[in-house]
Formats: structure tokens, sequence, C-alpha cells
């Protein structure tokens, strides 16, 4: 277990609502354009997804982007920036109002520019009892984490229970992280130059060869991935030599530029992370998350 | 001549006012966590035009001239959308009414060139109206190329010259690497810009593209822009850089889109000698270039 300061942590309870999808009013259309230039109407972000879960593949939906689970967000704008900035994956989500009152779930990713909201799974009985604007309250707590003996590395998004899961070692001084797939810097796409603090950045899926040929291609909701060649430390950008580590938090999606979103986790401008690709590295098993059966 | 549509294009007018520059808080932190203040989009820049240096400027995002933006959604984006590339302006109020100047971009504002004297003249709020021309634009022979911004005017100066077989060719001033594309991505081609990466210092060297030129006419590899922007092998997207560095994250240059083409039927080479350049082609901006 690599040494931190996560016994000086605070925890503090940061709430959002269940938030309702939504499209623009007519004369706009609601469609999304295509790789290929077709208008597609399609359900995407946002809401309480029944059917998708940790786990489950992120390709092959009729969706755009999909939550898995629930999302939340904050009517306030700077209490969502709050939401979105201090919630990190692993933190406990608690229901506080409505049928699912007192139910447990957890925090797996988050949704950027455009969305801003916080992704939570909970068990299929309790997404039953959920409805669109109960409140949910997340005990956020990993912001401000530092690893002692890597300086450069900087934590984002993370809490110390999934840190502590990551069975993360250290060689040659260097933190070599478990990961499913590692992603070149030139299929990074929309989130680039935008925060790492909260939001996704994307794998373009649009050119299905390179997925191949990354082994990009039988991505699941909740791998740990890793970014090569990209700094994200103070937002997200090329950098040759950078890597970053992240989580797979939403569903492919059908426009140029946009794929899975992966919620940024850690990242070392200088490269101190050494990924290490295996068969299995999915929150479902890391955090021993229930979400009713789903594979990993 | 490549065939157009040009005669069935419409003309009409948009507008907005020279907008302020706006500061939430004075600071933002850079690539390594240095805080640095943001100067350079909105307002009026006196002293930077097309045709200047992208780099070197104390500031950041740097819009070149006068910044407008409308302050009602439906028709700020009709600015946005319907403006183009070279397209005239005109003053319409304040001290500089009548002055005529011309399109250079579309950043988080829109971008005119006007001469010095008329750019001391202009007043945060004076009304500045375009004659836009140029949506719609497409080049008859070739549907798998697509065409945006650009005002026939601009298109007449590119030099595209026609292979036969479906395929084009036309000078650049720089090519960048498609790793290289970032902030931005999340739009669509139609709406503003993606900045390429100007946070790697080396690799910017080592690829020649630290001394661009706002104005620019670039290539982007593997770049397929013909709806959204994103990674597709052997696309080329063509494009214009609209505004100067920055020094945030993501960010650095900003490029435009003029031309795109999913598979590699956009041929293009570096002029050396006659830079393709917006200020060089309108006669524009910073003189020099011509």
């Amino acid at each position: 277990m690599v040494a931190t300061n996560h016994d000086r942590l605070v925890t503090m309870s940061v709430q959002g609502n269940v938030v309702s999808p939504g499209y623009p009013g007519i004369p706009a259309i609601p469609h999304q354009i295509d790789h290929e230039g077709r208008p597609r109407l399609l359900p995407a972000l946002g809401g309480i997804v029944y059917n998708v879960r940790l786990g489950d593949s992120v390709y092959g939906w009729a969706g755009d982007n999909i939550e898995p689970g629930v999302a939340i967000k904050s009517p306030e704008g700077p209490a969502n920036q709050a939401l979105n900035v201090f919630a990190c994956v692993g933190n406990q989500a608690v229901v506080m109002s409505g049928n699912a009152k007192g139910a447990i779930g957890t925090v797996t990713g988050k949704s950027g520019r455009f969305a801003e909201h916080v992704i939570l799974a909970f068990p299929p009985d309790v997404l039953d009892r959920l409805a669109i604007g109960d409140k949910i309250i997340v005990r956020a707590c990993g912001v401000g984490m530092t690893v002692r003996d890597y300086p450069g590395v900087k934590l984002k998004s993370l809490s110390p229970p999934l840190l502590e899961s990551m069975r993360i070692e250290e060689n040659d001084q260097k933190l070599t992280v478990p990961v499913k797939a590692v992603v070149p810097p030139e299929l990074v796409g929309a989130g680039s130059g935008l925060t790492s603090e909260s939001g996704a950045i994307c794998i373009q899926s649009m050119d299905r060869n390179a997925l191949q040929r990354h082994g990009l291609d039988a991505l699941r909701l909740g791998d740990i991935v890793a970014l090569a060649d990209y700094d994200s430390a103070w937002g997200h950008g090329y950098r040759k030599g950078s890597v970053g580590i992240g989580v797979v938090s939403s569903t492919d999606s059908i426009k140029a530029g946009y794929g899975p979103g992966v919620t940024l986790l850690m990242t070392a401008p200088d490269g101190e992370i050494d990924p290490m690709v295996m068969d299995r590295v999915n929150l479902v098993d890391l955090l021993g998350i229930d979400v009713g059966g789903a594979k990993a | 001549m490549v065939r157009t549509n040009r005669d069935q294009l419409v003309e009409m007018a948009v507008w907005g006012e020279a907008w302020p520059a706006a500061l939430r808080s004075p600071y933002r932190p850079n690539d390594r966590g240095e805080a640095g203040v943001l100067m350079g989009t909105a307002g009026v820049i006196l002293n930077v035009r097309v045709g200047d240096p992208a780099y070197g400027w104390a500031g950041d995002h740097v819009e070149p001239g006068v910044s407008i933006r409308n302050r009602e959604d439906g028709p700020e984006h009709a600015l946005h959308y319907l403006a183009c590339i070279g397209n005239d302006a005109v003053v319409v109020s304040g001290e500089a009414a009548g002055a005529r100047g011309v399109m250079t971009g579309e950043h988080a504002h829109i971008m005119v060139d006007f001469e010095p004297d008329v750019l001391e003249q202009i007043a945060i709020g004076d009304r500045i109206q375009i004659r836009a021309v140029g949506m719609g634009l497409e080049m008859l022979d070739y549907p798998h190329i697509s065409v945006r911004k650009m005002s026939p005017r601009l298109f007449d100066k590119l030099r595209i010259e026609e292979l036969g077989d479906g395929r084009i060719r036309l000078p650049v001033a720089a090519v960048l690497p498609a790793y290289m594309m970032g902030s931005g991505a999340e739009l669509g081609a139609d709406y503003v810009d993606q900045d390429m990466i100007s946070n790697d210092r080396e690799t910017l060297a080592a690829l020649g593209l630290d001394n661009l030129r706002i104005g620019d006419i670039l290539a982007i590899q593997d770049h397929d822009h013909t709806y959204n922007r994103g990674y597709r092998e052997g696309a080329v997207t063509i494009g214009l850089n609209n505004h100067g560095d920055s020094f945030m994250t993501g960010h650095g240059p900003g490029v435009m889109d003029l031309l795109s083409c999913a598979t590699d039927k956009i041929e293009y080479y570096v002029d050396t000698q006659q830079r393709p350049n917006l200020a060089a082609y309108l006669g524009i901006g910073n003189k020099s270039l011509a």
C-alpha cells in the first residue's frame, strides 16, 4: 500500500438531486450527428438507467454517453461545482429522500462539459425505488490526498478505499498500476483542455481499426485504463512521457471526437507511473460493488 | 477554377457589440500549476492583428483586433454560425461609425480586423455589423470534402489545385499531428475551433510548430472534421489559426475548420516562399507577409 496522507483528509457531505434527461425544444432538433453525418435520436445523459451497469460493455448500446445507474447534479451552480470536484470514485452515496431513503450506493465516475453530473451505482432494487429529484448525499473524501514519496503524482477524484484496492506497487522509483488497457494520445478526445478535477475525458471511438489495434474494443464500465503521453495535472493535454490513470465511467458515443468517458484518478506529468496491462481490472471487483450480478 | 455554388449563397447581416473582457478570478494555473493572469480574450486589442506571431505574447488566447458578441442568445448564435472569414464588416455606431473592416475568425467572440486609427476610436458597446456570406458554400465536384466558415473571397485565395480523381491540393504554413489536437474536441466542427496543444515545448520545436502566425492555413493529419472533430486514420483537415497561444494545459493556438475529408483526397504542401496566411491573402492586418 502506497503511503499517503489519507488520515488527514476531511470527509464532507455534498449533495445533488437525481437529474432528468433533457432535450432542446423545437425548432431545435434533439438528434446527435454520427461519424458518417447521419442524425440519430438516442437516449443520452442523465436520469436513472435501469439496465446499463458497471461491468457491462461500453459498446453496442442504442444510447450516447449513457451514465450507468444514477446521475446527480445540484441545481445551484457553485454547489454543483463543489459536488463535482469533491466527490471521488469509491465514495459512499446515501439516498436522503423518497422511497429509497437510506439506501447506500457508490460513486463510479463523472460527466463533464454539457452535463456536470456525478454518476452513482446502486443495487437494482434501489434503482426501482428512486425518483428523479430525490436527494442523494455523497460522503466526499479524497480531495487533498497526496502520495508521500511521489510529490509529482497528482490524485484526482480518487478515494482512499479505491487507491488501496488498486494493488499499486513501487518499482524502481515508479508506481506500477494494473490497468485493463492503455490509450494512445491520438485517441484521447473530448475533455482535452478541460478540467481534470471533475468531468471526464473520452476515448475516441470513430476509428474502429485503431481501437482494435490498441486493445480498446472490449472495454467495460468500471475498467481501469491508462492514458499515454497525456498530462492531467492542471487540465488535460498532450505531453510526451506523461501518464494518467482513469476509470471508464460512461458508454460509447456516436459523435466524432467522443467515445467511452474516462474519469481521471491519477496523473504523473513526469512519467512516474508504469501501467501494467492485465486481464481484469474493474471497479466491480476492486470495490466489491453490488450491481445485481453484472459480469466484469 | 474549382466549381462552386457561390451564386446560390445568401448574403445576410449579422451583428454584435465590441465586447468587454471579463474575469472571475484573475488567476488560472498554467501546465505546471503556476498561477498566471489571463489577458487577451475579448475587448479591443490595439497591437495584435492577424498575421502577427501566435506565440510570444504575454497574453492568453489573444483575439486580434475587435472582439464582438451579441447579448441575445439567438442572434449570438447566428453571428457564430453565419459570419465567415473574409466577410466585410462595418462599424454602425460610435466615433468610428462607417469604418470598414474584415472578419478574421471565430473564437469565444467573432474577431474583426480594422486599421489602427479605427481601432483607437472603437468603444466597448459599439455595434459592428457583418455582411455574412459563405454558409452553404460547396465544391460541386467534391461532395466528400466539407467546406466551412469561408467567404467566397477567401476560398478564391487558397490556391486550390484540382488533381483529378476527386483530389485537391493546396499550400499550408504548417502540418499538425493528430495527438496535438486538444480543447474543442467536444464541440461540433461548425462551432469555434479546436486548439492545438502547445504545452510540450520540446515536441512543438521538434515539429517546427513554434513559429506560427495568426491567420496561418494549417493541415491536421488523421483528423476528420466533416461533422464533429475526431481521429480517423488517413483523414485530412485544413484549418486557419484564429487566436494566439495559451498557457493552459490542452490549449494553444486555435484552429478553425475550413475543409475536411474522411479520406486522403486533400493533399497539401508547406509553402515557405509565399506564406499561406489570411493577412497575406486578403491584404489585411500585418501586411509584411503580403
